[in-house]
């Protein structure tokens, strides 16, 4: 349905006409999106997960056409969405979550009537489609208030709902549940899953919340610096993050050098101490490809170290998101 | 595509009413700018220069007519970028470019509530005119509709050039600012041309104002199409000439907003 395929992107790293009469035309640019291939299935729901900066917005931008590539292919079921731009669009429903992309002195159904209107959309069935959208994120209520009474969740909210108007096969999500109260976000999740099982709509979504990027998505490109560092379903994912097995391994006495030589120890990516000197309790990341737990609780041994204790810690949404990010992962 | 630019225009009609007070004050401003050319006739004795084909005229007849019609220019030169400009900076502009329609239609589209207002206000000043001495009696209506239309067309690509820069470096060009301010020297807005020094008299011929203002004048005093053929005819090459090449530059300035990534920033 979606294919990226080798693209790149730069963006000039100065603007302006004066800066762009100096150097005539020719400024430098930096790389944002680098030699980026991946594809979305139809009736997929696919996640863009990474840190800020990462890419995530510039790649929505580029499948709507708002941003062009400098080289690459971008194909939206079958169009070229660089040469077809306006026929790209009008299968695209896109929420970039910009609370500035609304008219904040028009009610929310002058606000949607208006893109109705841009989408195409009949009048005969266009008062039905906006009734259905924001009975999609619950604002049926507050239709006829001014935008800018809304929250900033409600405000969120409504751009879905414009990105529904049209009944689009894709849907772009710019971190569609930023801003948005728990149990609001938890709708919202729920109403994306069913636009995708129920509806059949293809729909990419962009987030830095790990936990929603894995319950949500069917399958998630990791992005670092534009790049896709991984992509794959969650649970690959979290195995391939996971790389580190961390242990919290209580010991009857440590010190300085007995550390220095645990850390010397092939496989052991990290040790830390905490405790008093003496006995104390040691956390260990242990990368389960070079070394095992017996390997390591001989290697202890070995060093003179007696284990009183010893069991796994579940590794932190934080650190996956991190050894993900940072590229300590294996690209997949 | 009518539809579409509808939806543009009954947005900006709804947005424009949200505004109450600075909608009701640009009418009054209207009766006082009349009243004002009114006073200042008065020190002005009637002359040929006031009139079409050497018929003497009232200052207040030359002016009121001249200053309406401004208007008209005014819009179109303002209109284009001033709306793109809104856009760019409530952060609107990404947001209607992502719906699947052209660039050209959006940006022409989003002045059309200007234009129109702009008629309306002409419409307005001339009545007011009419109340005070304003002959109307004699308007050949066809051609007064002809030259306000041309007054608008001939100049809007100007104001289109000026909405390609805005897109392309997010700051209006000096061009509109420029010609608005030239025409009220070389357009003969407050003065007949006639009494320019010639070499001032070339310059604005090249104003598209120069010949609205000569058509409309014309057609308010009665003259026939084919007597106000050359300013018809200079206004409609101005317009053929100018609108592919303003189209042209607003969709380059476009491609080139979209290769640096600066449609959304402002």
């Amino acid at each position: 349905m979606i294919e990226f395929r080798d693209v790149v992107k730069t963006f000039p790293e100065r603007y302006g006409v004066i800066n762009w009469l100096r150097r005539r035309g020719r400024m430098p640019r930096r790389r944002a999106i680098d030699d980026l291939s991946f594809t979305v299935e139809r009736g997929e729901l696919f996640g863009l997960l990474g840190a800020n900066g990462s890419g995530k917005s510039t790649i929505l931008r580029m499948l709507v056409g708002l941003i062009s590539p400098d080289s690459g292919k971008i194909v939206l079921g079958g169009i070229d969405v660089v040469a077809e731009p306006v026929r790209a669009r009008s299968r695209i429903g896109l929420s970039t979550g910009d609370e500035r992309s609304f008219y904040h002195r028009l009610t929310a159904r002058q606000n949607l009537e208006l893109y109705a209107g841009m989408c195409g959309i009949p009048h005969a069935v266009r008062r039905s489609r906006i009734a259905d959208a924001v009975r999609a994120v619950d604002l049926a209520e507050d239709l006829d208030r001014r935008f800018d009474s809304f929250s900033s969740g409600m405000r969120q909210r409504l751009a879905i709902a414009r990105a529904l108007l049209a009944d689009p096969d894709v849907l772009l999500l710019d971190e569609p549940t930023r801003a948005v109260d728990p149990l609001h976000a938890e709708q919202l999740r729920a109403t994306i899953v069913d636009l995708v099982r129920k509806h059949g709509k293809t729909v990419v979504v962009t987030t830095n919340l790990l936990e929603e990027a894995w319950n949500l998505c069917d399958r998630i490109a990791v992005l670092r610096a534009g790049h896709a560092i991984a992509v794959g379903r969650g649970e690959e994912l979290r195995e391939r993050a996971a790389g580190r097995r961390h242990y919290a391994i209580a010991v009857d006495r440590i010190d300085d050098g007995l550390l220095a030589r645990l850390r010397a120890v092939e496989g052991i990516t990290a040790i830390d101490f905490t405790g008093e000197p003496g006995a104390g309790r040691l956390r260990v990341a242990l990368d389960p490809r070079v070394r095992s737990l017996n390997e390591l609780l001989a290697a202890m041994s070995a060093n003179g170290v007696v284990v009183t204790e010893i069991g796994p810690q579940p590794i932190s949404a934080a650190d996956l998101f991190e050894n993900l990010t940072s590229g300590t992962a294996d690209a997949g | 595509m009518l539809d579409k630019l509808r939806t543009l225009f009954v947005r900006d009609v709804r947005i424009s009413l949200t505004y109450r007070y600075s909608f009701v004050l640009s009418w009054i401003a209207i009766p006082i700018s009349v009243v004002s050319l009114w006073f200042v006739s008065k020190l002005v004795p009637p002359s040929p220069h006031f009139g079409v084909n050497g018929m003497e005229a009232t200052y207040f007849e030359f002016a009121v007519v001249n200053v309406a019609f401004l208007t008209l220019q005014t819009a179109a030169l303002q209109s284009f970028d001033n709306s793109l400009r809104d856009a760019q900076m409530f952060g609107t502009l990404e947001s209607l470019l992502a719906t699947p329609n052209r660039e050209e239609l959006i940006v022409l589209g989003s002045a059309l509530w200007a234009l129109t207002l702009a008629v309306i206000q002409v419409c307005w000043y001339l009545a007011i005119g009419a109340l005070f001495g304003l002959h109307l009696g004699h308007v050949n209506v066809a051609a007064l509709l002809l030259f306000a239309l041309f007054a608008i067309l001939a100049t809007a690509p100007i104001g289109i050039l000026s909405a390609s820069f805005v897109m392309a470096f997010k700051q209006g060009a000096p061009t509109s600012f420029f010609i608005n301010g030239a025409a009220t020297l070389v357009g003969g807005v407050l003065f007949p041309v006639a009494v320019l020094p010639h070499w001032l008299q070339v310059v604005s011929w090249w104003f598209p104002i120069a010949h609205a203002l000569g058509g409309v004048r014309g057609a308010m005093h009665g003259a026939s199409l084919a007597e106000l053929a050359p300013d018809a005819g200079w206004l409609a090459g101005a317009t053929l000439v100018l609108f592919p090449i303003a189209l042209l530059a607003l969709r380059s300035a476009t491609r080139r907003a979209r290769f640096d990534g600066t449609l959304g920033q402002y």
